[in-house]
């Protein structure tokens, strides 16, 4: 199988003038992306801030993306130089991300940022679906975990998977599929009372 | 949902999905909200598992994304060009006639510019042909009727443009045997009459040999 090959396909419609298509991409590698970008920042806000700033740059950039790289290594090429920027550009305005708080309320604060992007309820949550995905993992059937962990933390392909674990590649497939639709289950359930009392809260 | 759609989707989120079948379901994708919703959900497995610290698994990354991507021009304004070159195709094929015609026309104003032009045909079609200055050739077949006997024109040290040169009259004559009488008359008065006044007259070899 060609890699990238589902990205492709999202890319090419986003280039069509498909925006939905951006979405999957952008929930697609979010959670990467803010990973990412913590190497050169520490704040979770400002990280998030920093892949949505690189989200948008790839997106207007989208026209000029010919498939000669993966898009996600043309992706993280863009996080990387927007976060380099984004810490070039702080420590030259120390006023605005410093921690002397008697400059004045008004000022960005990234202390405050720091507490807003960790409130209690956020990070329960965090954890909540954190615990919940990895009790599910536990739970699932040898074959369905050893499959799936060695898709998504090894980052292994189908083929060798099915070199590792003596079986087909399709029965890889099967058993990496079962193994998200039953994590998907539980995770469903978190998401519709968590995200719920998320939006309660504002 | 049935359940070879998920499959699909838990496939085409590993790049492990054959490119055509990549195509029909990031269509879906892109329009289905509960497909989205789990496409996410999966991405958010990873990141479990990969143990992607200090990585806020409920932010809202994607919809500030998708806000922020609301006021932005879309995609395709490369497709609105697009649009408009086949709203414009129409008239292209015209506009294409058009060129050639004109073009046509240059060329033939060019080549009538590059002619000798009204007046001197005028002047040739007025004097008397100087007939001692031309070669009576009797024709290959060895008749001599009127219509199998041939002129040649004189060669002329000064370049014509357009007329024909001693040589092909030459080559005509000499394959006349494998030409129709009529042809090789039109031609050889088509030549006789672009031939300019005097331009047979500096032949001495012609007028020898006529003698």
């Amino acid at each position: 199988m060609g890699a990238d090959t589902s990205d492709l396909s999202l890319v090419h419609r986003v280039q069509r003038g498909d925006k939905g298509a951006f979405d999957a991409l952008v929930l697609k590698y979010q959670h990467k992306l803010v990973k990412l970008v913590m190497r050169y920042v520490r704040n979770p806000a400002e990280a998030e801030d920093i892949a949505q700033e690189a989200f948008i740059k790839a997106y207007r950039a989208l026209p000029q993306f010919r498939g000669d790289s993966a898009f996600y290594t043309w992706l993280y090429r863009i996080a990387i130089n927007t976060a380099k920027n984004a810490v070039v550009s702080r420590d030259r305005s120390p006023v605005e991300y410093g921690l002397d708080r008697t400059s004045g309320d008004e000022s960005y604060d990234m202390q405050n940022r720091l507490k807003d992007s960790e409130t209690p309820e956020g990070l329960v949550l965090t954890d909540e679906i954190r615990s919940t995905v990895n009790a599910a993992i536990d739970a699932l059937p040898e074959d369905l975990r050893t499959a799936i962990v060695l898709r998504e933390l090894e980052g292994l392909s189908y083929e060798e998977i099915a070199a590792a674990m003596d079986c087909p590649v399709g029965t890889v497939r099967s058993r990496i599929f079962r193994a998200r639709e039953t994590i998907d289950r539980r995770l469903r359930e978190v998401f519709e009372g968590g995200l719920g009392r998320a939006e309660e809260l504002g | 949902m049935n359940e070879e759609l998920d499959s699909q989707l838990s496939a085409m989120f590993d790049d492990e999905l054959p490119s055509q079948e990549c195509e029909l379901l990031a269509r879906r994708l892109s329009r289905d909200g509960e497909l989205k919703s789990r496409w996410g959900r999966y991405a958010i497995m990873g990141a479990v598992i990969r143990a992607e610290r200090g990585v806020r698994l409920n932010a809202p990354l994607a919809g500030r994304v998708s806000a922020v991507l609301l006021a932005e021009p879309s995609l395709a304004a490369p497709r609105s060009v697009g649009l408009r070159r086949t709203g414009l195709r129409w008239w292209q094929p015209i506009v294409a006639t058009g060129l050639a015609a004109s073009v046509a026309a240059g060329c033939v104003l060019w080549l009538r510019a590059q002619s000798p032009g009204p007046a001197l045909t005028a002047e040739v079609t007025a004097r008397p042909a100087p007939l001692p200055d031309v070669v009576a050739v009797t024709a290959a077949t060895g008749t001599n009727t009127p219509a199998g006997s041939y002129v040649v024109p004189a060669r002329s040290k000064k370049p014509l443009a357009l007329v024909p040169t001693t040589e092909l009259a030459n080559y005509v004559v000499a394959h006349s045997m494998f030409s129709s009488p009529v042809a090789r008359r039109n031609l050889l008065s088509a030549f006789m009459s672009s031939e300019p006044a005097g331009a047979a007259e500096e032949l001495p070899d012609a007028k020898a040999a006529g003698r």
